[in-house]
Formats: C-alpha cells, structure tokens, sequence
C-alpha cells in the first residue's frame, strides 16, 4: 500500500507545501479509506486545494472567482464573533475581516479561520476565492485555503499601501473602497434630500477622463466647482449602486481645483471628454465588471422572453405575474413595454434592456398599438413573436450602463439608433488593406462561382 | 456559470473548411466537461461553437419522413451554408415553414460536425433562430464579417512570419495585441497539417470579390451614375414586384424614360452578382426580398 500512495504524496507535498502540517495528508488517508484510488484522491485534493496555480493579483480580482493565490500585505484586520442561527449545529466561530493590498490595489477579505499575520504582514494565499459582499468584491479565505507568512516580501512598506491610490476612471471597480483621481466634471446638479428628517443638500453629477465616466455625489460644498472644472480629488469612498462604482466626496475627501498649467499636461480636455463616446466591442465591456455611459453596437441574435407587454405592480414598480406581486400580492397591475435582447457583435455578447420609450422606437409599435394586438390575437404570445418577427438580426447600437452578473453582460439602454457610419468608406478600407497580397490572386478565383448558386 | 456562447462572424468559405477541436488541445480552458459546448476551429485559428450569418436563402427542402426537417441552403459572397431545422429547433422550424425563397435572412446556430468516414466531413449549422432581413443588413454582415475575418487573416501571416510555435508563438500573438483566444486558436491550426497558406490567399481573394460585389449608393463614381442606378433598380421594383419581368420588355421600358441600354446591362450584371436579384428562369429576372 504505501509503495502505491508515496508517489502521490510526493506530488501533493510538491504542489500544496507542507500537507502533514496543513491537513491535507488526513483528507487524504480518509478518502484511501473509502477505499479511493490513490490516483484519484490525489486528483480531488488538488483541485479542492488548488492544484491550479493561478496567481492573481489585486486589480485581477473579479465577482465570483475560484481556486487562485494572491500575496498582500495585511493593511487592517478585525475580529469578529458570529453566532449561528439558533438550532444549527456548529457553535458560534469567528469571522476574521480587514484589507489585503499589493501594488496594485487593496481589497477587503474574510477568512473564516485565524490567519497567521497581523497587521503589516505579508501573507500568501492559495485556494482563494471571491464573493460579492455588500456590492463589492470580497476576496474570501475559506477553511480550504492555505495561508501562510511570506517574511521578506519585496511589496511595497505599510504606509505607501495605505495611501489612497491615484486612479484613471476606467480603473474604478468594485475592488476599491478609497480612490483619489483627477478628472473634470462633465454634469452637476444640486438638489435637496431628506435623510433622518433632516434636509441635506447633496451634488451629483458625472466625472470623465480620457479613459470613462463615472458618476459623483458629494455630501459637502464644493464651492469654485463647476461643470468644465477639472478637479484633483484624493481619499474619496467608492460606493457600489445597482453594480456601478459612484465616486462619494465626503468631509474628509480633499477637491482641489488643477490649474490650467497642469491640466495642459493631462491627457484630457474638457472637451475631449465631452465628445460621445466611441462605440466599444462588446469583448472589451465583457472583461470588465461594470462600465457606465458607453456605447455598443452589434446585432440582434436574440429577444428574450418577457419581452413585450408585461405588468408592473403600482407599489413597487416589480413585474408581476397573473395579477400577483411577490411582495404586495394580488394587485391592479399597471401595463408597461420593454424589451431583453441579445445584442452581438462577433467578439461579444450582451443582454440589453430597453425600457418602454426604447423599446416603442425600436419596435415601431407604441404600447396601445401593442395591446391591440394582444387583444386582437388568438396567441397569447402575439406581441413577443411579433417583436421577434421585426427585431432578430437587426443591427442596433446602444448608450447606456453594463454591468456583470452570473450570467454574463447586462447592459440598460439609454438611448438607441440604427447606426449610419459609412459601409462603402470601411469596404475601401478594407480593400486597401486586402490589396497587401499580390494581385494576381484576383484572376484565379473570380470565375462565376461566387455568384448566386 | 455557463456563458452564452459568442455568434462569430464567419464568411461560409472559411466555415466549412472548420474541423473539430478536440477538447484537450485546449490546454488553458479550465472547463472540460460534459457541459463545455462541442467547439470547431478554422484552418484561420478562429474557435467556434455559435455562428451569426446573413446571406440570401437559395434552397430550402422539407427532408426526413417521420418528423419534420428542414434543410436550407444561405449563401454569402464565398460560398454557402448549409443550414438544418428540425423538431428539436422549434422556432427557426416555424420561421422555415413560411418563408419565400429566395430571400435575405439572418441566422443564430450552432456549427455541427459530422463525419460519416475519415475524409468526408460536412459542416453545417443547427438553426436556432432565423428571421427575413433587408439588403442594408445583409451588406453590413458582409462588411463586419469582412473586417472580423481581415483581422484574423493579419494576425495569422503574422504568426506564420514569425517562425514560432505552441507556446512562444502564444506569448508573440498575446504581445501583439491579439486576443487570447485568437492567439491559442492560431497556435492550435498552426500544429494541423494543412496548407495554411494556400488558404488564406484563397479566402482574401474571395473577399476581395464579395466586397467588390456589395451594391452601396454611394459607391459610383459620379453622383449622377449612381443616381440613375438608384432609378433603374427602383424602376426594376416597380414593374417587376415580387413576381418578376422579362428582361427584354424591362430595358425598353428603361430605355423610354432614357437611361442608356449598356447601363441598365450593367446594373442588372451588378445586382445578379451582390444577390440582390436573380434568374428564376432564363430571361426574367427577378428581385431578392
């Protein structure tokens, strides 16, 4: 037995580190056991314990990533005692939370067993994963990851790390909890809210550089600011809304106005970051976790079901089915339009929502127009096959915000247009750069084979 | 968290000369399973699984006796695709059932092997869903594919020029800005023995044909000539409808309201071969969609 298990235990050591010490050779001797293959008990070890090495680091992290290894330096932890619900069976444990950073960024974790740092350590993580907590990434140490010290690290010293990072706009994510940025303001508007009784005065509008735009709101006076401004901001909060980063100035946030000296050295003008902004392949928004007000075109290869009439609670605005709200439950509904669609371009995929003034300009039906089909129609489905009929493979571009969930893109349109750019410009283009080869090749093939069959 | 599979652009020529991709050839994909899709690569190192094309439907038969199957022939400006939907397809089985050929159609499926003995493999695509579009979509599917195609072909004499394999030729392609799976697609069709090569001069020169073919507005030389294109293809509307004309009968007639006879030959010529109208049977003709 044991000639047959060392070659595998020489390999579990070399890929996992030390597994008498860690555990890993008690998992193991349990599924031999079970009577399980030594090859095969070794194979489920490495990939519960990360047999992959993919080594990430903090700017790479996205929502819901599994089995990599990271290295930081522990900025902050915190402990805290979590009592399980009453009539489970484990007692109550500990939940071990803080900020993990490298040069790259920093990054909240919790780790459900001690780790083995404090405070200005340098850890290294395998079999890492992240979760989406509270509408940010949270990388998550779970009781099969291994974590150990690393004692000379060349990362930067505690107190470079946690200075609050300088940030192009497109780099904001939902990683980020401080960031500084410069950028200029594009919209601004005040307006009036009460919060706790109390009425309270608060600024948004949306920032840009030459990389995106991302929206603000400030809670103090931001007095000599002003839409064409271009402003340096350092240690604002990123908040999280409906999966897209917003910058928060709060008191303890410096704004200082860049003079125009300065601001000839950045790669922006007011004016080039108030142009439209140029359509985006869908491959590019699909490697980022949110993007706000870009545009993307492509065609349509797909409408969704729930498409077309749907009815909407007078509460709460949700969908509802057969007159029933999930929350408010049976109800008056109110009709409303929209339409889900699958939006391509080759590189990518998305799905787009259009809300009703949308979907009414791109079905070429207004809401009533639609009803009277629904209830002159026999198919309960009348208006959701008619949408298909005129809507699959259309090409359509799209302004608004993407952001990512489980099942890929998702994108909410704010406005949409049939492209015009010129076909016959791109066909010369195209030509010229086909033209590279030698010419001849043009007589060989051009029989009448590419004619119609 | 399973992804919707990308509709690549693919002109037919380059499609039907894909072949499957075995799954361990991919050696950086983390999901082999059962669930990962059946994925076929191209002689230009493009990965697939689903496919977007747009071209005009020249065939269409009803097969099969015990259950209802379509089979559909698209052709775009290199070639066709042969199409099948059958009772597991519902919606495109629908769509098939009812539409006129010839017309111009956008299509979603999944590219399907099969290869009944070494040496024989037929590529076609499993419908899913597919829709009657107009000329100006078609055209931008021709450009798009085009440009997706060029790209490729760009990216592929680069590698071949670089002399590198596997794994360096992966890490040049990623350096040159090529994307990752382009790059690991081109590196895996440099391996097969094929004549690469030969390919792509073929293909480039196809789609020199194709883009030269495309009818734009704009694209005469003069205003005035495209102007007077834009009546006799109207004119063609007019007197032929969907049914047709006799072709003889339609030049007098643009004759009589002065358009040059060796000019209506030539916008005829034209429209024959971007597909926008066609001979059903000699000596009428008649207009796609």
């Amino acid at each position: 037995m044991d000639k047959k298990i060392a070659p595998q235990l020489e390999e579990l050591t070399r890929a996992l580190g030390d597994i008498e010490k860690s555990g890993i050779r008690a998992e193991f001797d349990k599924l031999l056991a079970f009577r399980v293959p030594p090859e095969v008990a070794k194979e489920s070890i490495l990939r519960k314990f990360g047999g992959t090495r993919k080594v990430l680091k903090v700017k790479d992290l996205s929502t819901s990533l599994k089995n990599f290894g990271i290295t930081g330096r522990i900025l902050d932890i915190g402990e805290k005692a979590i009592h399980p619900q009453e009539g489970a069976q484990e007692g109550p444990s500990r939940l071990y939370t803080g900020v993990l950073a490298d040069e790259t960024g920093s990054v909240m974790f919790s780790s459900w067993k001690e780790l083995p740092g404090s405070t200005g350590d340098v850890i290294n993580i395998r079999n890492a994963y992240t979760r989406l907590w509270q509408n940010r990434i949270r990388l998550s140490i779970g009781k099969q990851s291994l974590v150990s010290i690393v004692p000379d690290s060349p990362l930067p010293q505690l107190s470079e790390l946690s200075k609050s990072p300088a940030k192009k706009l497109i780099d904001i994510g939902a990683v980020d909890f401080s960031v500084g940025t410069t950028a200029c303001v594009l919209q601004l508007s005040h307006r009036e809210v009460l919060i706790r009784g109390k009425q309270s005065k608060v600024i948004s509008g949306v920032l840009a550089d030459e990389t995106a735009r991302l929206p603000f709101s400030a809670w103090v006076e931001l007095p000599g600011i002003d839409i064409g401004s271009t402003i340096r901001i350092e240690g604002a909060q990123v908040r999280m809304f409906r999966g897209m980063p917003s910058i928060n100035i709060l008191s303890s946030t410096k704004v200082s106005s860049v003079g125009p000296e300065e601001a000839e050295k950045l790669a922006f003008t007011f004016e080039s970051a108030a142009k439209d902004p140029v359509p985006l392949k869908i491959e590019e928004i699909d490697s980022r976790d949110n993007m706000f007000d870009i545009v993307a075109a492509g065609n349509v290869v797909s409408v969704r079901p729930g498409s077309g009439i749907i009815s909407r609670c007078p509460e709460c605005s949700r969908v509802i089915q057969k007159s029933n709200c999930r929350a408010h439950g049976k109800v008056e509904g109110v009709r409303d339009m929209r339409i889900k669609a699958v939006l391509d371009d080759g590189t990518g995929a998305m799905s787009v929502m259009f809300p009703r003034e949308l979907a009414e300009t791109i079905y070429g039906k207004s809401l009533e127009e639609a009803e009277q089909l629904m209830f002159s129609d026999i198919s309960k489905d009348a208006v959701y096959e008619d949408l298909r009929r005129i809507l699959t493979g259309r090409y359509l571009a799209v302004r608004g915000n993407a952001s990512k969930g489980e099942y890929g893109v998702s994108f909410v349109a704010e406005s949409a247009w049939v492209p015009e750019d010129d076909l016959a410009v791109r066909v010369v283009e195209l030509l010229h750069r086909l033209g590279k080869d030698e010419e001849e090749t043009d007589l060989e093939v051009s029989g009448g084979e590419i004619r119609l069959a | 968290m399973l992804k919707r599979e990308i509709a690549k652009r693919i002109f037919a020529k380059e499609f039907e000369a894909c072949r499957e991709l075995e799954k361990s050839a991919r050696s950086s994909s983390e999901i082999v399973d059962s669930k990962s899709p059946n994925l076929l690569i191209s002689p230009l190192g493009l990965i697939l699984n689903r496919v977007f094309a747009v071209g005009v439907l020249t065939e269409l038969d009803s097969i099969g006796t015990q259950n209802e199957m379509w089979k559909a022939r698209i052709v775009d400006p290199t070639g066709a695709f042969t199409v099948y939907a059958g009772q597991y397809q519902p919606d495109a089985s629908i769509f098939f059932s009812t539409v006129q050929v010839p017309a111009f159609i956008a299509l979603t499926g999944k590219a399907r092997i099969y290869e009944p003995e070494p040496g024989s493999v037929f590529i076609s695509i499993r419908a899913e869903e597919a829709n009657v579009v107009d000329e100006e979509i078609r055209n931008r599917w021709v450009v798009d594919t085009a440009e997706q195609t060029v790209d490729r072909l760009e990216a592929f004499s680069d590698a071949l020029a670089s002399g590198y394999h596997g794994e360096t030729l992966r890490e040049y392609l990623l350096e040159r800005g090529i994307s990752e799976e382009l790059a690991e697609g081109i590196s895996i069709a440099l391996e097969r023995d094929r004549a690469p090569q030969e390919f792509a001069r073929q293909l480039s020169a196809y789609i020199r044909e194709g883009l030269k073919a495309l009818n734009f507005e704009s694209e005469g030389p003069a205003g005035a000539k495209a102007d007077q294109k834009e009546f006799v293809l109207e004119l063609l509307k007019e007197i032929g409808g969907g049914r047709g004309v006799d072709y003889a009968t339609f030049v007098d007639s643009a004759v009589s309201r002065g358009v040059p006879e060796e000019f209506v030959e030539e916008v005829v010529r034209s429209l024959l071969a971007g597909g926008q109208c066609y001979e059903p049977k000699i000596g009428i003709i008649r207009l796609v969609g």
